[in-house]
């Protein structure tokens, strides 16, 4: 799962990766997808770009 | 002092405070961070949870949603009568019941008050899968960001001096500064070097050095301040400020009275 928070500066970011994985899902630029979000500072960035969804591969081993 | 206000909204300030003590800003904005409580979960009872994430995550996850707080019904347990205990003047209990195939959000919290709500609705907390199911009851509590940062109510407070940049007449528009400025900020208009807006200037100099003439000077002006600062969605950014300011007052007050004792 999505951190809720931005490791460094403890900005809420959890509620904009549905929207940020659907959009680059359909190839759209990540940048601008950041930029469309109002995701400006280069931490809270990272958050969103680096992350890798797990749920999916743990969830047959329940 | 003065206040201009370049940029406001719900969860978001931007402006400039002239003829201010640098420590008088600095302690307004180490009070944004770390001083001005909030509400946030603090104890957590998990009934059922067969989903993928432990316990622990869960807690932690549930615990870093920020809920919008009204500081004049609830008191920090600490100064409350019960000692910390937990009554209905220092905490708020809430509900969470869910059963999968779903995406368990923050605003499937059920809370005792209806002032005490999430302030984001949309942050997931836990993907349940078919027959996973997350069951617990929760209690969140006033508390301040110097504690934990999940009652840290103000995100990347910060100031900066006021960008002065003049350029001198002997400028011989030769442009060697523009490609060096990394905000490009300087532009060359008809023949005539320009600002575009000095106040995102960062004041790093490499303009000054660049110009073999030294026709350009960039200054932090010493008593004018640009502010920046964004809520977590328990306050808005105005309300913010105004708590972190009412904090250093009462904090001051206690002073005042720790010393009139002494004496």
């Amino acid at each position: 799962m999505i951190p809720i928070r931005c490791f460094t500066c403890g900005s809420i970011i959890s509620s904009k990766w549905e929207e940020y994985s659907k959009r680059v899902a359909e190839h759209e630029d990540p940048g601008v997808v950041l930029d469309d979000l109002e995701v400006e500072r280069y931490c809270c960035r990272r958050m969103l770009l680096s992350h890798i969804p797990l749920v999916d591969t743990f969830a047959p081993y329940q | 002092m003065d206040i201009d206000i370049i940029e406001l909204s719900d969860n978001k300030a931007r402006f400039i405070i002239n003829q201010i003590e640098p420590a008088i800003i600095n302690g307004l904005r180490r009070s944004m961070l770390a001083e001005v409580p909030t509400m946030a979960i603090d104890y957590i009872n998990i009934y059922g949870n067969t989903s993928v994430l432990f316990d622990e995550q869960i807690a932690l996850r549930v615990g870093l949603i920020p809920f919008t707080t009204d500081l004049e019904s609830y008191v920090l347990p600490e100064e409350c009568d019960c000692n910390g205990e937990g009554c209905t003047k220092c905490q708020v209990s809430m509900t969470l019941s869910s059963k999968g195939p779903i995406i368990v959000y923050s605003g499937d919290i059920l809370s005792s008050d209806p002032k005490i709500l999430p302030a984001d609705e949309r942050i997931p907390i836990v993907e349940l899968k078919k027959d996973e199911e997350l069951v617990l009851e929760a209690f969140a509590k006033l508390g301040t960001g110097r504690k934990h940062p999940k009652w840290q109510a103000g995100i990347a407070c910060g100031y900066k001096n006021l960008p002065e940049i003049n350029i001198l007449e002997n400028c011989d528009s030769c442009g060697k500064c523009i490609g060096e400025c990394p905000k490009g900020i300087l532009i060359m208009e008809n023949d005539i070097l320009t600002v575009t807006d000095a106040l995102n200037c960062n004041l790093c100099n490499l303009c000054t050095n660049a110009c073999d003439i030294d026709a350009i000077i960039v200054q932090g002006k010493t008593n004018s301040f640009i502010f920046r600062m964004e809520s977590d969605g328990s306050y808005t950014a105005r309300n913010l400020l105004l708590e972190g300011a009412n904090t250093i007052i009462n904090n001051a007050k206690q002073l005042n009275e720790i010393l009139t004792e002494i004496e």
